[in-house]
């Protein structure tokens, strides 16, 4: 059975870049547009990973990864970071607030692809 | 702005009953009309280069996925029309299929490193909300100075000084952390990964 990725993004063209990119690799991918989607999202399936942009209105990726690790299905989830965003100081939150990794973009298919295979086996 | 006017109409310039110039402020403060129509005309060209940018992503996302799809429907094809091809005596027709199938190959390769491209998007989006809060906190600034009334008072070196303070406030405000640039790409090359 295909593993289950719930994709966050406030920019329609990167989220319809990662699902092109996870399905294409033989993922199932929900997408979500905010962390208040995702959120109700994740509550209404069972998940893989979550693969989340940080800059987002509504409900910022941090927040969301603050209150998915407050879920029991969520506590041992790999959560991925792909942000514009690559400070230190920000990199430590999110390390803090849970964060399984941290991937800058513009991501590159294949990398993406072997980052997630790595963590979700 | 400063403007001369006159007492009895004869001479704009003149007071002639206090026999000294006659000075009218009608722009008292840095916010004037021009100021927020240059403000104003700022942000609704970053807007615009915004949808722009927008739209362009958004078609050339579409015009991806409709050639990913045709590509992937030709690598179809050519797989067919092999299979069909395979009686002997078809060798100059397997060679070309060969050759169909090495193209296909390439095209899908190039299709995934427009991916990468293809989030310039995001990142443009990003830098110009970035830019547009950055033209926002200047203007406001600018209005504090106005509302403090010190450019009145004083036309010379404080008053100086206090627009000077305020541009560097505004400044300063630009590099606080949460006002950090959130992009810093010099170009569309993959970003770093870390993992924890």
């Amino acid at each position: 059975m295909a593993k289950t990725i719930l994709a966050v993004d406030d920019s329609a063209s990167i989220r319809q870049m990662v699902a092109f990119t996870l399905k294409g690799a033989g993922y199932e991918v929900i997408q979500a547009v905010d962390g208040q989607d995702a959120l109700d999202k994740a509550n209404d399936h069972q998940v893989n990973l979550v693969l989340t942009d940080i800059n987002m209105p509504r409900m910022d990726g941090l927040k969301l990864l603050e209150l998915l690790r407050k879920l029991a299905h969520y506590k041992n989830i790999p959560i991925l970071i792909l942000t514009t965003e690559s400070g230190d100081e920000i990199k430590a939150k999110g390390r803090a607030a849970g964060a399984t990794g941290w991937m800058v973009k513009p991501f590159d298919p294949k990398r993406l692809l072997e980052v997630i295979g790595k963590v979700i086996g | 702005m400063a403007e001369m006017q006159a007492a009895d109409g004869e001479n704009s310039n003149y007071d002639y009953a206090t026999h000294k110039p006659v000075v009218i402020e009608q722009d008292e403060g840095l916010c004037t009309a021009e100021a927020d129509e240059y403000f104003m005309n700022i942000k609704g060209e970053l807007g615009q280069v915004d949808r722009l940018v927008s739209d362009a992503v958004n078609n050339l996302v579409i015009n991806f996925k409709y050639i990913s799809k045709l590509t992937k429907s030709h690598h179809d094809m050519v797989l067919a029309i092999e299979k069909m091809a395979a009686p002997e005596g078809s060798k100059p027709i397997l060679e070309l299929l060969e050759k169909q199938m090495i193209i296909a190959d390439k095209i899908e390769q190039e299709l995934e490193m427009a991916i990468t491209s293809l989030q310039f998007g995001d990142l443009v989006a990003q830098l110009l909300a970035h830019t547009a809060g950055q033209v926002e906190a200047l203007n406001v600034e600018l209005q504090h100075i106005d509302r403090k009334g010190v450019w009145k008072e004083d036309a010379g070196k404080n008053a100086l000084g206090a627009i000077q303070n305020g541009i560097s406030k505004a400044a300063e405000i630009a590099k606080t952390k949460s006002k950090k640039k959130p992009v810093v790409q010099q170009g569309m090359q993959m970003g770093d990964i870390e993992l924890f």
